[in-house]
């Protein structure tokens, strides 16, 4: 176990180094930093409510960030691997197939959190300053729990999106189609709750909807439901946090879900020709 | 070392196409301390062999024994050396980055590794190089890289795809004494090369294939004897002009 872990580890340090050298990953980082101090512009034409408005601002920023990151980086790195051979290097270690998608995705992760961690120590002195330049009466609330819940929200649904792509890199070669697939995925997560939301008002009149109503219920262990990790309205807000249990099932729903599309990801990766 | 029985592969088919059999039938062996040179022409079926004995694929018929084992014990890998046809590494990376992940992943200790990575990076003379990202090399200093990668974990097992690829003829004549000064050490080669001469001056048994089918398993001498012609060149071409299987 302690030796698949180094192995694991020897790979994500590779991705990781190899990510923190690319050039584009930090015109990323820069593009993100300069539009969180943007922020401090932005809230300038905001007549009320500014507490509200920049929060949303620099966690929306954030998630675009990376949601950039995972779209362009992410999908590409087990597909540049195999289109430049760079697989073979790598697999002709005692490294196996199963170990090079945990490393990989380790790796990517690792770059995920330490963007994160840099726009969120930057968001929130933003944030700070902000309240401080403004009267209290448009900046009123600042809960830092809910701050830092609602970036694990944004890291939580990110990584679930990273398990995604490796296994569509897994099951499709090239990046383009992984891009196209992961896309599509995501747009089917964020629609499904809306559909479901409409489709609830509607069974009410019509009982025969109930039967796609609890299909559309069943597709969400397939499609997880974003919105039950967005907490970024919470930060400036005097509600308080949701019930921990509440906290821990979502987290836990997360953990499962990447859990579950690793497991699926390492099992395709095994049985797959390395053409 | 390896045992190939009777292995057969085919790449998976497009559309409406059928693709003909990478490799038909194929078997042959390589004993411990032995070199064995696969040659052939483009399209013979020797980048298939090696993928095949690395795990990249699969065989759709036969066995292949490797090391006591099967490819498909990743574990194996810590035995082997391999060196690809063309050298790619993830593209900011050194060759330091490269040689530590390698030495890692063969559960070799830091200073073990150290000692190793500067003893192959000046004997192929890449030491001052060492902190360049990979991507600046030339092809033959790659190439060169390549080899110190596969060489760090004192492997018993050398698989070398094109070995001289890409190199000028000084860098040639030096991984030739490399290879040269392994096989006296006693590890067990097996390399593919378009360069006859070579395959002639450093094999003990040579593997010749055609359009994925073997024509001749022995030692080099025996295929000039067998094809009647006085170098063991003239004997290649000729076998592979008549393209028939000798058995």
């Amino acid at each position: 176990m302690i030796d698949t872990l180094k192995r694991i580890s020897a790979l994500a340090r590779l991705v990781l180094l190899d990510g923190l050298r690319r050039h584009a990953l930090m015109g990323l980082l820069l593009l993100a930093i300069a539009a969180q101090v943007g922020a401090l512009f932005f809230f300038d034409f905001i007549p009320r409510d500014i507490g509200r408005a920049s929060s949303d601002f620099i966690l929306s920023v954030a998630w675009l960030v990376g949601f950039i990151f995972l779209f362009f980086h992410g999908v590409q790195a087990m597909a540049l691997d195999e289109e430049r051979k760079v697989i073979y290097s790598l697999l002709a270690r005692p490294l196996s197939r199963g170990e090079y998608v945990l490393g990989l995705f380790s790796g990517i992760a690792a770059l995920l959190l330490l963007l994160n961690f840099i726009l969120s120590c930057l968001g929130i002195a933003t944030l700070l300053l902000i309240k401080h330049l403004v009267k209290p009466v448009y900046f009123s609330q600042f809960g830092m729990a809910s701050y830092f819940l609602s970036w694990f929200g944004i890291v939580a649904m990110e990584l679930m999106l990273l398990a995604v792509i490796m296994l569509f890199s897994g099951l499709v070669r090239g990046n383009f189609p992984v891009l196209l697939i992961s896309l599509s995925f995501y747009a089917i997560c964020s629609g499904l709750p809306v559909v479901r939301e409409a489709l609830g008002q509607q069974a009410e009149r019509a009982k025969g909807l109930t039967g796609l109503k609890t299909m559309l219920s069943w597709m969400t262990t397939v499609f997880p439901d974003f919105d039950r990790l967005d907490f970024k309205n919470m930060i400036a807000s005097s509600a308080p946090l949701p019930d921990l249990s509440l906290i821990l099932v979502n987290f836990g729903l997360t953990i499962s879900f990447v859990g579950l599309f690793l497991w699926l990801a390492c099992l395709v990766y095994q049985r797959r020709d390395l053409q | 070392m390896i045992q190939f029985s009777n292995v057969w592969k085919s790449y998976s088919r497009e559309l409406f196409t059928a693709s003909p059999a990478a490799l038909q039938d194929i078997s042959f062996s390589l004993q411990p301390g032995q070199t064995l040179g696969m040659i052939g022409a483009n399209g013979a079926g020797k980048s298939t062999c090696i993928k095949l004995l690395m795990d990249f694929i699969r065989p759709d018929q036969g066995k292949i024994r490797l090391l006591g084992t099967t490819p498909n014990n990743y574990r194996v890998r810590n035995r082997i050396g391999y060196l690809p046809e063309t050298a790619n590494f993830p593209a900011n990376l050194t060759a330091l980055d490269m040689l530590r992940f390698t030495g890692d992943t063969c559960n070799m200790r830091a200073a073990a590794i150290r000692s190793a990575a500067e003893k192959w990076l000046c004997r192929l003379g890449l030491w001052e190089d060492r902190k360049r990202p990979l991507r600046n090399y030339s092809k033959g200093m790659q190439q060169r890289a390549n080899f110190a990668i596969a060489l760090l974990n004192e492997p018993e097992l050398l698989i070398l795809d094109e070995p001289m690829s890409g190199l000028d003829p000084i860098g040639r004549a030096d991984i030739l004494s490399l290879i040269g000064e392994l096989k006296e050490q006693g590890k067990s080669i097996l390399f593919c090369s378009h360069i006859l001469e070579d395959v002639d001056r450093l094999v003990d048994k040579v593997l010749v294939l055609h359009k994925g089918r073997k024509l001749f398993e022995g030692p080099p001498r025996a295929l000039a004897t067998q094809q009647q012609r006085a170098t063991f060149v003239e004997g290649y071409l000729s076998l592979v002009q008549e393209g028939v299987p000798n058995d």
